[in-house]
């Protein structure tokens, strides 16, 4: 389980993460939804210990981020390495004896090109390769589904089912509502550093039509589009 | 254009104040740097036009990245792309063509102008996908990435130690066993992206000692040819080879050290000049080896969690 007390966030005299509270447990997979700059990267970068907060991130584990696989929004890559060296890399990062990684090329990537060369989906799920092959406990996913064609959708919405299965916990961030209905047991909505609203399964149609009420409203209208 | 420019301006501000150089100092201290290192090339090197032609041709195609002039070729049309581009280049050539001129050297700085509008013509986009083979595939990065870059530098010493010995210059051995150390010192000089080192599952101290094995280990691969034949062929001068290559190893583990004593960001200015006074009077590395350690487990410790 994955404890999160009071986060907050400045930076610099603009606070961009409220006293955030959310329990995170095993074996459950949740979504974070809000519009650009609702701060979900910043909570996910706080989680992992990417930056520092005030508040208190607690979990069953000694050390969180040795059990955390974290996928950012645009991953980033060396000039110059192979996607087999990148995932080689983050293995040997967390001393993980990776063998055959060509057999565990769900998605086809060319893994002996650069990875730098490649396009933004192929990133992305060459980064989302190298996490899993990690053998972490919790991921966090940001914006998974980002520039990655239909094809590769579905495997990465199996992909999260079956980390489920073998209770992990996966915290998820995406656009695409249907992904997150699909694949979460509960949902948090994100406005201006806040977690406004918690949803269940059951409401998530409900929540749905509810973002697109207070995301969208009649802010087209104002573009006067003739 | 005239915003364009303006906007390059205010980015080497930047670049400077993020540096931790004041713009009034950095003003002052790059021209002098500038003309003192020339002065050197020409008073120390016989082929001084040629050297610094290319460190002049080197300087100005970093211009030529494609990705930032596919953005140019998106904003401007040909015309005003193509004027932009030359006035670019030859504004970036201007400190060595005044100095060419300073050295009355004004058909060389004129033949140096003329290629470097010329390179602005050329379009650097390959759509080639070859992949350099590295043999340091399974331990990424510092070396896999180094080596693909500088590859050519292996042979030009394994070469110079091959004249060395058939010579009987010791010298040139030597030279060419720090000429490996040169470049692996280079791998370590640009700090990566923190999510690479958060992602480690070792404490700051262990990340360090990780990091330095690997590096000397690579390094004394890749020097063993020269180390083993200038061992046998100048059995008597092996105590100052051994001398040299603590020298590499030290320098090595002090760019380690230095480099993540100011992670996340780059290196700043007083760590570059600390490691350029180490090269006047190496002894000094006894402190600052120490130093950069000491602060490098400091900023590590806020990604490694200790």
């Amino acid at each position: 389980m994955i404890k999160i007390e009071k986060i907050s966030k400045f930076y610099g005299k603009k606070q961009v993460l409220n006293s955030i509270d959310l329990e995170f447990k095993k074996g459950k997979i949740y979504g974070i939804v809000g519009e650009n700059g609702a701060g979900k990267t910043t909570l996910f970068r706080c989680i992992s210990g990417l930056e520092n907060y005030k508040g208190n991130v607690t979990s069953d584990f000694k050390k969180l981020n040795d059990h955390l696989g974290l996928l950012l929004t645009e991953p980033f890559f060396f000039s110059k390495i192979t996607g087999k060296e990148y995932i080689q890399f983050l293995a040997n990062a967390r001393q993980i004896k990776q063998s055959n990684i060509e057999d565990k090329n769900i998605f086809d990537l060319p893994l002996n090109q650069y990875a730098a060369n490649y396009s933004t989906g192929m990133k992305k799920k060459l980064a989302l390769t190298a996490i899993l092959l990690q053998e972490n406990d919790v991921f966090i996913l940001d914006e998974p589904f980002n520039g990655v064609d239909i094809q590769s959708n579905l495997i990465i919405t199996e992909i999260i089912k079956r980390l489920k299965e073998l209770e992990k916990t996966v915290i998820i961030s995406s656009h695409i509502f249907s992904t997150l209905a699909d694949t979460c047991d509960e949902i948090y909505l994100m406005k201006s550093g806040e977690i406004i609203k918690k949803v269940e399964q059951v409401d998530f149609n409900k929540l749905e039509n509810e973002m697109k009420e207070i995301t969208v409203g009649n802010r087209i209208d104002k573009l006067e589009l003739k | 254009m005239k915003e364009y420019f303006l906007l390059q301006f205010k980015m080497l501000n930047r670049r400077m104040i993020d540096f931790g150089l004041p713009l009034l100092i950095g003003y002052t201290l790059l021209p002098f740097v500038f003309i003192l290192l020339s002065k050197y090339v020409f008073e120390k090197t016989e082929f001084a036009n040629y050297i610094y032609g290319v460190l002049a041709l080197s300087f100005v195609s970093k211009l030529n990245e494609p990705k930032r002039n596919d953005f140019l070729k998106s904003i401007f049309n040909k015309d005003k792309y193509t004027k932009l581009r030359v006035l670019e280049n030859l504004i970036y050539c201007l400190p060595f063509t005044l100095f060419l001129i300073y050295k009355i050297q004004l058909s060389f700085s004129l033949i140096l102008n003329f290629f470097v509008i010329l390179i602005t013509f050329f379009d650097f986009s390959t759509n080639l996908n070859v992949t350099i083979p590295s043999p340091f595939s399974k331990k990424p990065y510092e070396y896999t990435v180094g080596f693909r870059k500088t590859f050519y530098i292996f042979p030009i010493a394994y070469f110079l130690t091959y004249i060395s010995v058939s010579v009987g210059n010791f010298n040139l051995g030597v030279f060419s066993m720090l000429l490996i150390g040169l470049t692996c010192f280079s791998y370590y000089s640009k700090i990566e992206n923190e999510y690479f080192v958060w992602n480690y599952n070792l404490s700051s101290k262990e990340f360090l000692i990780e990091k330095t094995k690997t590096c000397l280990i690579y390094f004394t691969l890749l020097s063993l040819p020269i180390i083993i034949a200038l061992s046998i062929s100048f059995f008597r001068e092996i105590d100052i080879l051994i001398v040299f290559l603590l020298l590499c190893y030290s320098y090595l583990t002090t760019i380690i050290f230095a480099k993540y004593s100011s992670f996340p960001n780059e290196m700043n200015m007083s760590q570059i000049i600390l490691i350029g006074l180490s090269f006047i009077f190496p002894p000094i590395l006894l402190m600052f080896i120490p130093l950069f350690y000491s602060q490098s487990i400091k900023k590590l410790n806020t990604i490694l969690h200790d």
